[in-house]
């Protein structure tokens, strides 16, 4: 790894803004900003009306195609929608799967960026980059051969069952379980999280490691107390990416998973398509952002807390 | 030397370090003493902070050993050795307090909690930075980092102190400031201190003693005072103070011929009106003002000299006498005699 | 100090060193058994459970492909629709992120972190949402439609990473050649848009495989009438034997593979961790 080395204190003194306000800066912005209220903000907006019951103008098509479509009672609409997918069985297995998997495969997605990043940090050499050049793989392929390929691999008559019983072991069938939804999920966030955590933990110049190691600190209080806390705002991000990523995930839980219960991703395609039952589609798409929403509110938060450190702010 | 063991602070003995296949320390010795301040003096790349580094324990010497105060250390890592360092950018932990950044070497020897509280306060007061305790390393000023960085070293209580380009990053008003408040503390405690410097200045009114580097090797181990007045390598001539640097021999006060070269100290370049014996005919060719003194060239028949005057400057074109007072004379880059 | 050096005093134990080894086997093995497993089903005749063999060797998924006119068409379709997205993402991001990171307008923060949220939203929940629009602007079962979707899914690296990039571009080399009386325009040409330029082709590469992957908003709002290559797979996985979605997925992941070596020194170095940390 060739990165050039930032250091802490430069980062701060370089990234400080001339507070000058500019209009042309404000008109360049506006393109990819409309494209996305429109196309994005005016979608959901709409959406967002139709799960409160809103039947008419723009959800009129939907209103007449779908089933069990609940209509406003009150001005503001009701919440009925949102009561039949939070009282559906279905619903609750779903959700818990949704939010297990999330969390479990953003902290074993962490640990291992946390493994690897402080190993090329304190360690180095070949190896590391190796390993790290190595983990970057899955950035490079498509998520619906990544989703097939492991489908394929840990199937009923895939690699590891057949592995294994050159030895009379009975290896079990992880496709189509939970389990082969955490393993593809953990597979495909891998990249990016190792990209945030090791360039975190590189940016950190040697002197302030080495002073610790000088002050009597071991290996593991390094880690403890230098390492991590310098690099929190990057392993942060790295968390909340990961996790908002997981959340919404599709392709791996369609591939992978099994039919119940599955994550809401799935769920939510299932119920606008397959059971026709678009406005509790919707509802579960706003539950979804609205947890997805909470972790990007500690994104933020990180994000603030490392600028008033530097002294940004 | 002769100093008995027990006065010697730190030793190292036929050092050798190899580093990308470069030969950066070549078979090194060098003896502090106990309670003294050192310089590694010399330009970079000459390998003084390789060296720095060996002693704390951050490098691993190919060759030779490091004896601290009777004990071999050679291979014991920087976090088991009794020395503590000062990192050139002061390397301060930003996420700390500036109590929290003195007292993490205690909390790592698992001191107890009054303890950790009452020496860290002893460390900020000798640095008179009590006041700063609970700011921040980026709320607070260079020098103000500088004197942390130095309590957190010093409350390790080391038995050497090792301080790398300590004052490089200060400007050159706190430099002075912050060298004499280094080498007051220094003397106080009575600690071993070896300073990485690149700055002649500060070396020579720092140390006790000065290790002149270059190209891996010590060139010369001296007080300031010998150093200036007796170098005994054309080199530490030239890096040290200013030269006149004359191919030639020197008989009689003159510049002659030679194979020799005349080093000829600007100081030790005497201008007069009045002839006095031992000088010549000259003429002021240029003054360039130096602040506190002038920078005067002057030709004569022998030689051209540029010469330091800060009392009677004379005026460019004026006729008088030049005498010089000392010149050293080396041959194939060693002293011979100075005349 | 150009030496840097981490030799460190205390020499890892061989047990560490194991433990190491098996550490980096078993990531070598999560991460690539799975698609060399794939990979190799491209080229069997069939594979009998639990042999650690298969059955034989041959090309002939690999004709079949290049027979099937419908496979053929979603090559297509892909090899045209992602170039188009990527330099429409570039048109409209590039100069978005420029301001973003270099000027100081009433709302950049709320910008990026808007675009942020906007990004975080499901997507499989947008695209559901996405249909009543698309139905009113007779956007469905278009090229159009399916670019506009691909687009969503590039904003985010295209306005970041380049904005990091431009942002760290020093002012002080700018000032330089303006002062070596070089026009405004030719500076940005000359050292900002040159010094932003790892930047935005990490961001260029990212984009691409974004839409070049995307399957699911190309799915609901193509199919059935424009088929993309990753959409194909859907398909495939249901229809046809496996070894042809391993032949397809290698012709899949080929684009992808040869931007890894374009792109990887700069994703590596730091250019894409760089641009998630709004400054």
């Amino acid at each position: 790894m060739t990165s050039t080395k930032t250091d802490v204190v430069a980062e701060g003194l370089g990234a400080a803004k001339a507070p000058r306000l500019s209009v042309v800066g404000f008109l360049m912005a506006l393109p990819p900003l409309l494209l996305v209220l429109f196309f994005v903000g005016l979608p959901v907006l709409i959406a967002f009306t139709f799960s409160l019951g809103f039947t008419t103008g723009p959800n009129r098509v939907l209103s007449m195609i779908g089933q069990e479509i609940h209509k406003k009672d009150q001005w503001w609409g009701t919440f009925s929608a949102y009561k039949d997918v939070i009282h559906d069985p279905r619903f609750a297995g779903d959700m818990r799967t949704t939010l297990a998997i999330t969390f479990i495969s953003t902290t074993l997605v962490l640990l291992m960026a946390l493994g690897i990043g402080i190993y090329q940090r304190m360690i180095g050499g070949r190896l590391a980059s190796v390993m790290t050049a190595l983990t970057l793989v899955p950035l490079f392929v498509p998520v619906v051969i990544a989703a097939w390929a492991i489908h394929t691999f840990y199937a009923g008559d895939g690699f590891m069952r057949s592995f294994f019983s050159q030895f009379g072991i009975e290896f079990p069938t992880v496709t189509s379980t939970v389990s082969a939804i955490a393993i593809g999920t953990i597979w495909t966030s891998l990249p990016f999280a190792i990209l945030m955590v090791t360039s975190g933990l590189q940016s950190i110049p040697d002197a302030l490691i080495e002073t610790a190691q000088d002050a009597g600190a071991g290996f593991i209080r390094i880690i403890r107390t230098v390492l991590i806390p310098l690099a929190i705002t990057p392993i942060v991000i790295a968390g909340t990416f990961t996790a908002i990523g997981i959340l919404g995930s599709f392709t791996i839980p369609l591939f992978l998973g099994p039919n119940q219960p599955t994550m809401l991703g799935v769920e939510i395609s299932n119920f606008f398509g397959a059971y026709n039952r678009p406005q509790q589609s919707i509802v579960m798409a706003f539950i979804v952002f609205a947890s997805a929403s909470g972790i990007a509110l500690i994104y933020i938060w990180a994000n603030v807390r490392s600028a008033k450190q530097s002294g940004r702010i | 030397m002769t100093d008995s063991p027990q006065e010697e602070g730190l030793v190292l003995n036929g050092l050798t370090k190899i580093l990308g296949g470069r030969v950066i320390i070549d078979n090194l010795h060098l003896v502090v003493k106990k309670g003294e301040m050192v310089s590694l003096l010399g330009p970079s790349g000459c390998g003084k902070t390789t060296t720095l580094r060996m002693i704390a324990g951050f490098l691993i010497p190919d060759k030779g050993d490091i004896v601290l105060n009777g004990k071999d250390v050679t291979t014991i890592g920087p976090e088991k050795r009794p020395s503590a360092m000062v990192f050139q950018n002061y390397a301060l932990w930003p996420h700390m307090t500036v109590f929290g950044n003195v007292a993490y070497p205690l909390k790592v020897r698992k001191l107890a909690k009054p303890e950790i509280e009452k020496r860290v306060h002893e460390a900020l007061a000798m640095v008179n930075l009590m006041h700063h305790k609970d700011s921040r390393p980026g709320q607070i000023s260079g020098g103000e980092q500088q004197r942390v960085a130095l309590a957190r070293a010093l409350v390790q209580e080391p038995d050497i102190l090792l301080l790398d380009e300590p004052l490089s990053n200060l400007d050159a008003k706190l430099r002075v400031k912050v060298r004499e408040d280094i080498r007051d503390l220094q003397r106080r405690l009575g600690i071993t201190t070896v300073i990485v410097t690149h700055d002649q200045d500060e070396a020579l009114s720092i140390s006790d003693r000065i290790a002149v580097m270059n190209n891996g090797k010590i060139e010369q181990f001296s007080t300031p005072q010998e150093l200036y007045d007796r170098p005994e390598t054309e080199y530490v001539a030239n890096f040290i103070g200013s030269l006149n640097h004359i191919q030639g021999g020197f008989a009689d006060g003159q510049v002659i011929s030679g194979t020799e070269v005349v080093g000829i100290r600007p100081e030790d370049v005497h201008f007069s009106t009045e002839q006095v014996p031992g000088s010549y005919p000259a003429t002021v060719q240029l003054v360039v003002p130096r602040g506190h003194f002038c920078e005067v060239y002057l030709k004569r028949a022998d030689v051209e000299l540029h010469a330091f005057i800060s009392l009677d400057v004379p005026l460019a074109g004026t006729s008088g006498f030049v005498k010089i007072n000392k010149a050293l004379i080396y041959k194939d880059g060693k002293l011979v005699r100075v005349a | 100090m150009a030496k840097r050096e981490k030799s460190r005093a205390k020499s890892s134990s061989p047990v560490v060193k194991a433990l190491l080894g098996i550490f980096m086997l078993a990531m070598a093995f999560f991460i690539l058994g799975p698609l060399l497993w794939l990979a190799i089903h491209a080229f069997v005749t069939n594979w009998t459970y639990p042999n650690l063999y298969p059955d034989g060797w041959t090309w002939h998924w690999w004709t079949q492909i290049f027979a099937n006119s419908a496979l053929e068409e979603s090559i297509r379709n892909s090899l045209i629709i992602s170039p188009i997205v990527v330099v429409l993402s570039m048109i409209i991001c590039l100069p978005a992120a420029y301001a973003a990171g270099r000027m100081n307008y009433v709302g950049r923060k709320t910008f990026l972190i808007g675009l942020f949220a906007a990004n975080s939203f499901p997507k499989i929940g947008l695209f559901a949402s996405i249909a009543t629009l698309y139905y009113a602007l007779n956007l469905m079962g278009t090229i159009v439609g399916v670019i506009i979707i691909q687009l969503l899914g590039t904003i985010i690296y295209m306005t970041w990473i380049p904005a990091a990039a431009f942002a760290s571009v020093p002012r002080n080399l700018e000032e330089a050649a303006r002062d070596a009386g070089a026009s405004k325009f030719r500076v940005f040409r000359t050292i900002t848009l040159r010094m932003a330029m790892p930047g935005i082709l990490v961001a260029i590469v990212m984009s691409f495989l974004a839409s070049f992957d995307e399957a699911q908003g190309t799915y609901l709002v193509g199919a059935p009438a424009i088929y993309t290559m990753p959409t194909e797979m859907y398909a495939l996985v249901e229809n046809y034997p496996i070894q042809i979605a391993a032949v397809f997925s290698l012709l899949l992941a080929f684009p992808s593979v040869l931007l890894i070596g374009l792109a990887r020194k700069h994703i590596v170095g730091g250019q894409l961790a760089e641009g998630f940390q709004i400054k």
